[in-house]
């Protein structure tokens, strides 16, 4: 038999638990209503510090199967993991313009980048950006070959990569390019000279 | 702040929906449900469905598996037959008629749509008695074993150099799904987990957790739920796992450091035991049909699937195959589902003299020919086992000649070729030489990928190159 005071004691915690997530929940009620009043001026992205840069991308080219470097401009924050997910959104951002040299499906985004180690990088996409690739080896493997090389000529240091699709490994891109390894970066510049 | 404020509402949220769980009992596992059943010949998992708070299941997803016949209604019966065994089940009524004896299904059957549902427990008491034989119901976990099909694990820890822990099992493992977490703690404590699914395999143990002490592989425990029985891996560092060729041993050791470059093969990369036997054995291509069932691949003109276009020129390569005196197979002949990673096993377990994965696809005009770029070369173990991502190094340098003698025999149709090394899966993960093929459209024109003529040229410059290289395909240069 569990004694009734303990009984009782349990029970006025859970009540008390209950009623502060209630209070904090309205709380945050009444905060998003103000946020959402005030959303029409807000900005939608936080502003990343760093400084204007001028750099190259490598950009596929679906016409005549290339990948060509491109000049862009970008803001680039100084920390490496920030300045690594800008330069790879500036990739991705070459594709969603229309018309596209090499379409790829709305919604397509880098989610997220952190370093397991000094020279390895993670590269997290969103959903988007693998379900609604087109499939093909060479549309696919032009993709990763594109984001990979222009990282590493961007952010030095980075010998291995590793993509996952919200935030889970995935076996290819869209049935054909290999997602599960790690890819080295210098195997990788091999590969782009192929599409010379 | 607005940030920390949006912080500590979810935290506030977090809290209260945590507390109304504690207090209403209520399991916040929102996945999806599903049964499997295991049986000697296959392994099978069935949604689970929610009626009224009660688990259910479709009828003939659990007993069609089985050979069973579609249910078919007669009066106000739906009757099935399995083994020439009948059933009988009524909308509404809680007992069924199994060989002319009632049963009790703890539960009402319900008809929804031409799909008769029962209760999921009512399982046990159908499947034993349908097939007469023992039945066990792992009923948490939502597992069922027919007959005495368990497959049983020991675990040993080897402190090498290296610690390794090796997983013996009793029969092969069919499918396997590694997954690795990793918490960094506060005063550097760093835990690793790595989880092994077996989603396919009866797996069972009597022992659920085992302890070896401190190191990079500290402990393992063994669990089920959710149709999938799982072993997970602790300690403070990441491991790597290998499975042996013939899926019975998967060992789990730190990982290794990685060479930056992509060097060549050494000595240490001889082929496994099973690939030595494999020269005594009749040279077959394995012609692999890319995709299949669910996936269908690239699409063109709106309709076409690649998954037809790549059994159509599949069948047509293995004609021109056998017309020059090649064995060839098919690794489907149909519109089935295969995993890639299971046209590896099975291209490897039949020890195949070479592997020509067919596919079709965009942009550009002519014919691709590629073999594998290994990315991460790992150091393979000694003896028997192969890393099974970079499984191909031993035979890079033969599929690289493959590549070279095909495009050359397709530039001699008069075809546009390129001839390309990319991480194409699953060349990474075969043992032989291994090529891919990808037939794009010529001139943007979706009609030249059903072109008869097209499929003939083609399928008859791979089998040239393939015949031109035979000679050296068993052996490393
Ligand atoms: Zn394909």
């Amino acid at each position: 038999m569990i004694p009734r005071h303990f009984q009782i004691t349990v029970a006025l915690v859970l009540l008390a638990i209950l009623v502060s997530g209630m209070v904090i929940i309205r709380i945050t009620h009444k905060e998003e209503a103000m946020t959402l009043r005030g959303a029409d001026t807000a900005p939608v992205v936080p502003v990343v510090g760093g400084k204007q840069e001028h750099i190259q991308v490598l950009v596929a080219y679906d016409d005549d199967q290339a990948l060509r470097w491109r000049p862009a401009d970008v803001f680039l924050p100084a920390e490496r993991g920030m300045r690594a997910r800008e330069t790879l959104r500036c990739v991705m951002a070459q594709y969603l313009q229309s018309p596209s040299p090499h379409p790829l499906a709305k919604g397509a985004d880098i989610k997220d980048v952190y370093f397991i180690n000094d020279d390895t990088m993670i590269v997290d996409t969103t959903a988007q950006f693998a379900d609604g690739h087109p499939s093909g080896i060479l549309l696919e493997e032009m993709t990763l070959a594109s984001l990979i090389e222009t990282l590493a000529a961007n952010v030095p240091g980075i010998t291995k990569v590793k993509f996952l699709v919200d935030g889970k490994e995935r076996e290819t891109l869209a049935g054909h390019a290999d997602l599960m390894s790690f890819y080295q970066t210098a195997a990788v510049h091999e590969m782009a000279k192929e599409f010379e | 702040m607005r940030w920390s404020k949006q912080r500590l509402g979810k935290a506030g949220l977090a809290v209260a929906v945590v507390a109304l769980c504690c207090a209403l009992g209520i399991s916040a596992d929102t996945a999806e449900h599903q049964l499997t059943v295991y049986t000697a010949q296959s392994s099978y998992s069935l949604p689970v469905l929610d009626r009224g708070g009660k688990a259910y299941l479709n009828v003939a997803d659990l007993l069609s598996p089985l050979g069973a016949s579609q249910p078919h209604v007669k009066g106000k019966e739906w009757r099935l037959e399995l083994n020439k065994a009948e059933l009988r089940l009524t909308e509404g009524k809680e007992k069924a008629v199994i060989r002319g004896h009632q049963a009790d299904l703890g539960g009402k059957v319900l008809v929804e749509d031409g799909r008769v549902l029962v209760p999921m427990d009512a399982a046990l008491s159908l499947l034993s008695q349908l097939l007469k034989t023992a039945v066990d119901y792992h009923q948490p976990a939502r597992r069922i074993f027919v007959g005495n099909v368990f497959t049983r694990f020991h675990a040993e820890l080897k402190n090498g150099d290296q610690p390794s822990l090796v997983l013996t099992f009793s029969q092969p493992i069919k499918r396997l799904d590694a997954n690795h977490e990793e918490d960094r703690g506060v005063l550097f404590t760093h835990t690793d987990r790595t989880t092994l699914t077996f989603s396919q395999d009866p797996l069972v143990s009597d022992v659920n957790k085992q302890q070896f002490g401190e190191g990079a592989i500290q402990s393992l425990t063994f669990s089920e739920e959710n149709g999938a029985a799982s072993i997970t891996v602790t300690g403070n560092s990441k491991l790597q796992v290998i499975r042996s060729e013939d899926g019975k041993t998967i060992s789990l050791q730190p990982q290794a450091p990685v060479a930056v470059a992509t060097p060549e093969p050494t000595q240490q990369t001889a082929p496994s035991v099973e690939e030595g036997q494999r020269h005594t054995q009749e040279f077959f291509v394995m012609i692999d049909p890319s995709h299949g069932g669910y996936d269908k691949g690239a699409i063109f003109g709106g309709k076409l699937a690649e998954k037809e276009i790549t059994l159509r020129l599949a069948r047509e390569l293995r004609k021109e195959l056998e017309e020059r005196g090649i064995a060839a197979r098919l690794l489907r002949d149909s519109d089935i589902d295969l995993a890639l990673e299971r046209r590896a096993e099975i291209t490897n377990e039949q020890h195949a003299g070479i592997y020509v994965a067919l596919h079709a696809g965009r942009p550009g005009r002519g014919v691709r020919v590629y073999s594998s770029l290994l990315s991460d070369p790992q150091q393979p173990l000694a003896g028997r086992f192969l890393p099974w991502d970079s499984a191909q190094s031993g035979a890079l340098n033969r599929s690289q000649a493959a590549a070279h003698a095909v495009a050359g025999e397709l530039r001699k149709k008069g075809l546009t070729v390129a001839s390309l090394g990319m991480p194409v899966r699953p060349l990474n993960n075969i043992v032989a030489p291994a090529i891919a093929v990808e037939l794009a459209p010529e001139g943007d024109d979706p009609q030249s990928m059903e072109s008869q003529k097209r499929h003939n040229t083609v399928a008859s410059a791979i089998a040239s190159g393939i015949a031109q290289v035979r000679g050296q395909m068993g052996v490393r240069p």
